[in-house]
């Protein structure tokens, strides 16, 4: 009984970190066709942004918090600017920009740590330490915290995207770009708007996940994989289903963790997902596409 | 054309192709007779494209055999009913965009014609002077060098077209050749198929621009709603009431007529 | 392959053959034999991607099991490197193949996110294994090492022999010009490739995969004969990177050593011949030079080489070659060589007769 209580505790955590990210990551994707490599670097220099305005400026962790994320999604317009902005109309789009995110990637990650060093920080923006237990299963405060967060903003997101003007701008770009834009849609407004968005969201999760671990410059490699892998999972471009998918990965990895032992979780997924791609390629809860000119 | 003795080369039994609820092609069966020019007409959207994308295997029947010269070819792929004798071109002006003019009729040549077996690393000869040939036929020889990707729009049909015929077709299938062009254009595309008509090709063709689909035809389709409504001697269709309200209307009829006897004249 | 090629890479290779004798100091023989290895894993990569337009990025995964294949035969069947060359070719083939099935009914960034998982399987698989391994155990009780050697790698398997043959001081001579042989053939079979029949046929599934199954391409055929064809000499070139080095890691599966190879293929050019030798020149070159300039270069090194690969996907995504390209034919046309290859050059030329 515990096994299963520690795995629903652990597994909803990483479902609830996966999901900001991987909901960002889908976002992107379904509006424009823009496979964001550089996605992993943002959560990492998101959670840094909290330690230069706590650590080196001084700020409140309240205030720092909030500035962080407004620097993410600076981050998240600037990275439209040096690269999409001027590939969009470009012949194999999607495979130059999932190129030319790598590299941007590989910079910022290495710029991170030219800057900030090798050394794991701890983030000052953790309640790990305090505890409650559950049937003697103990649930840090910063779980809660973590649920609370996703949640809220997950609602956030879907209340923007089905019941703003912009969110329904979005979704029609994602749509059909074409007629989007013959009906006055700013695409290229959208496009910018998205990729900040996303970086925020990818912020949010990059902090969570250094409260649970801690901050290291090149920590962004694998939870940007484990957020391929929820969108893969879900079908690219699938907002919701991502969503969905994953809280999937986060129990399946946390099943696996529990019972099997903690270094195959990582494997698991991945086998995971490379029989869904091979027998689904348009993902677990993708519908199959029509294909109809 | 007493082709009734003949075989056909083309046969289509109670075809149906369904996306989802919708019958894009609801129960079309038809023979294609040797030296046939089949025009199939019809308004947007009543399944003309998707009946060629189905007897060509772009896009698998639900239901219902194909055969081409008495071969079931119904769960073929694209490439197999190529190499069967079945050639097609497409609306949207196809091509391989960064290989020259050439090297597109090439892959007609080297890749279309019989099945290849274990890939081969050159050329025969037999194969250049198909590409020669075939760029002759459309009048392009002169323009070989281009790359596909920038020559003009007419070109890149004549192209398209050119490449369907190194594969050496029995059955050409032509989607909408003319779509776009000027009537000098058109009156040009119309001369090209005429010339492969005298080379025996036999040809299916979708087109909007009647006068011409007309002027080619020996038979005609027409489908509505994935249905076929009239089919029969392109002369006859003008005199259909059904043909001429859902989809040429009055005033276009009577153009034609005036054309057609024209042409008779 | 047209004469110009021709007569181009003869004087390169006599170049590369001429380099060692040309008083260059050693360190700088490592970097060409190490360069000449990736420049050949480049001119297969460019089969699948460039000319073959499949996204594939398993090729890194190829490069390791042929490393790993020529570690394990060596260590533990004690067999001479040499004789596991072919071996690691055909378990590179295997591999491929069973990527190339894989991703058959898939398209564009699907094929590359398949295969990025596949290589980071291996990489996680090779870094979990911590099991200690009888087979080790045998080769000296006293250690704990497991079957792939885990995150601390494999070695003891032997190398090309090069010291024993020549001597301690020629033996970096006896690696170079091995790994020179290997990518002159990687670069001829590329060359072939790239203007046969095949070859047309890769570049017609590239351009348009609909058309060219109509006309009579099999997409399933030609997928797993470019994955194939182009994984052989990927996994030797693995497995002499592990007899040069003596010692293989999960390392080689790492994002450093992609975006390298990425750099090399993308700068040089994609789907042209010329392209992955180029770009491996350029790139060995580049990085040399920062390594010289600055004493603290390796990690500003990367910074500036991701954002090269940005810059050059950006705004150049034709590549060194393709810039090259352009040049040599307009430089063609201008001097009356050659006929444009594009009716707006035509214009644009007429038009400039026209106003002489």
């Amino acid at each position: 009984m515990n096994f299963f209580l520690q795995i629903i505790v652990s597994g909803l955590t990483l479902g609830a970190m996966y999901s900001l990210s991987a909901v960002g990551l889908s976002l992107v994707w379904g509006s424009f066709n823009m496979l964001n490599m550089a996605h992993g670097a943002i959560m990492t220099l998101g959670a840094y942004f909290v330690i230069i305005w706590f650590d080196s400026m001084g700020m409140t962790l309240w205030l720092a918090a909030p500035f962080a994320l407004i620097c993410a999604a600076i981050a998240g317009v600037i990275l439209y600017f040096i690269s999409a902005h001027w590939m969009l109309t470009k012949r194999a789009f999607d495979t130059n920009i999932m190129i030319a995110t790598i590299g941007i990637s590989i910079a910022l990650q290495t710029g991170l740590l030219k800057a900030f060093g090798g050394e794991p920080y701890a983030q000052p923006l953790s309640l790990r330490s305090y505890s409650f237990m559950v049937n003697d299963v103990p649930v840090s405060y910063q779980r809660l915290v973590i649920w609370a967060t996703a949640l809220i903003l997950m609602v956030g997101v879907g209340i923007f995207l089905s019941r703003t003007n912009f969110g329904r701008a979005v979704r029609a770009t994602a749509q059909n770009r074409d007629a989007a834009q013959l009906m006055g849609v700013r695409v290229r407004r959208v496009y910018v708007a998205v990729l900040a968005l996303a970086s925020v969201l990818a912020a949010v999760s990059g902090i969570m996940l250094s409260s649970m671990k801690e901050l290291m410059p090149l920590m962004g490699g694998e939870p940007l994989l484990k957020a391929f892998i929820v969108i893969i999972l879900a079908g690219l471009g699938n907002v919701t289903g991502a969503l969905y998918a994953a809280i999937l990965v986060g129990l399946l990895e946390a099943a696996v963790q529990v019972l099997v032992g903690a270094q195959y979780g990582f494997p698991a997924i991945l086998i995971f997902v490379i029989l869904v791609l091979i027998w689904k390629p348009a993902g677990l809860f993708g519908r199959r596409t029509v294909a109809r000119q | 054309m007493s082709s009734e003795t003949k075989k056909p080369l083309l046969a289509c039994r109670n075809l149906f192709k369904h996306f989802g609820a919708l019958a894009a092609v609801n129960n079309i069966d038809i023979d294609v007779y040797p030296g046939d020019v089949l025009g199939i007409g019809g308004p947007n959207g009543a399944g003309k494209t998707t009946f060629i994308d189905v007897i060509s295997g772009i896009n698998p029947a639900s239901s219902g055999t194909v055969s081409l010269d008495g071969h079931d070819i119904t769960n073929y792929g694209p490439d197999r009913i190529c190499h069967r004798g079945m050639a097609r071109t497409y609306q949207l002006n196809a091509g391989f965009d960064s290989l020259s003019v050439r090297d597109n009729v090439l892959v007609g040549a080297a890749f279309g014609s019989g099945d290849q077996g274990i890939p081969k690393f050159r050329y025969s000869k037999e194969m250049m002077a198909r590409v020669d040939y075939a760029l002759e036929l459309v009048g392009m020889q002169d323009r070989g060098h281009l790359i596909a990707r920038e020559v003009p729009v007419l070109d890149r049909k004549l192209l398209m077209l050119a490449s369907a015929i190194a594969t050496e077709p029995k059955l050409l299938l032509i989607d909408e050749p003319v779509g776009g062009l000027t009537p000098h254009e058109i009156d040009h595309v119309m001369e090209i198929l005429r010339g492969l008509m005298k080379e025996g090709i036999t040809i299916i063709l979708i087109e909007h621009v009647m006068r011409f689909l007309l002027q080619l035809s020996t038979r005609v389709l027409i489908m509505h709603h994935g249905e076929s409504i009239y089919e029969g001697a392109p002369d006859q269709l003008l005199a259909d009431q059904q043909v001429v309200e859902v989809y040429l209307g009055e005033g276009t009829a009577k153009r034609l007529r005036h054309l057609m006897d024209q042409g008779a004249k | 392959m047209s004469r110009r090629d021709l007569i181009i890479l003869v004087v390169l290779i006599a170049f590369a053959i001429a380099f060692p004798y040309m008083g260059v100091p050693r360190y700088l023989l490592t970097s060409a034999l190490v360069m000449f290895c990736f420049a050949t894993v480049v001119t297969q990569w460019n089969l699948v991607f460039g000319v073959a337009g499949i996204f594939s990025l398993g090729q890194l995964a190829i490069f390791a099991i042929g490393a790993y294949t020529t570690a394990v035969m060596g260590r533990y069947l004690d067999m001479n490197v040499w004789y596991t060359f072919p071996i690691a070719g055909l378990a590179g083939v295997g591999l491929s193949l069973l990527v190339g099935l894989a991703t058959l009914r898939m398209k564009g960034v699907y094929v590359a996110l398949l295969t990025i998982a596949i290589a980071q399987m291996m990489f996680v698989l090779i870094q979990t294994d911590t099991a200690c391994s009888e087979l080790n155990r045998i080769i000296n009780p006293q250690t704990c090492i497991s079957f792939t050697g885990g995150s601390q790698g494999l070695g003891d398997f032997g190398s090309f022999g090069w010291r024993e043959v020549l001597g301690g001081r020629d033996a970096v001579r006896g690696d170079y010009y091995t790994m020179l042989g290997l990518l002159v053939v990687g670069v001829l079979v590329s060359f072939f490739i790239i203007n046969s029949r095949i070859g047309l046929g890769f570049k017609a599934l590239r351009d348009n995969p609909e058309l060219a199954a109509s006309r009579g391409i099999s997409q399933f055929k030609y997928q797993l004969i470019v994955f194939g064809v182009s994984a052989f000499l990927t996994a030797v070139a693995g497995s002499f990177y592990a007899a040069k080095f003596k010692a293989v890691g999960p390392g080689i599966l790492g994002f450093d050593l992609l975006l390298l190879l990425i750099a090399m293929l993308v700068v040089g050019g994609l789907g042209r011949a010329w392209g992955p030798l180029l770009g491996a020149l350029v790139i060995t070159i580049f990085r040399e030079g920062v390594d010289n300039i600055m004493t603290e270069g390796l990690q500003w090194r990367d910074v500036i080489f991701g954002g090269i690969v940005a810059a050059v996907m950006i705004f150049m995504p034709e590549g060194l070659t393709g810039t090259l390209d352009r040049l040599w034919n307009y430089i063609l046309i201008k001097l009356g060589f050659a006929k444009a290859r594009s009716s707006t050059v035509t214009a644009v030329a007429q038009d400039k007769k026209a106003n002489d």
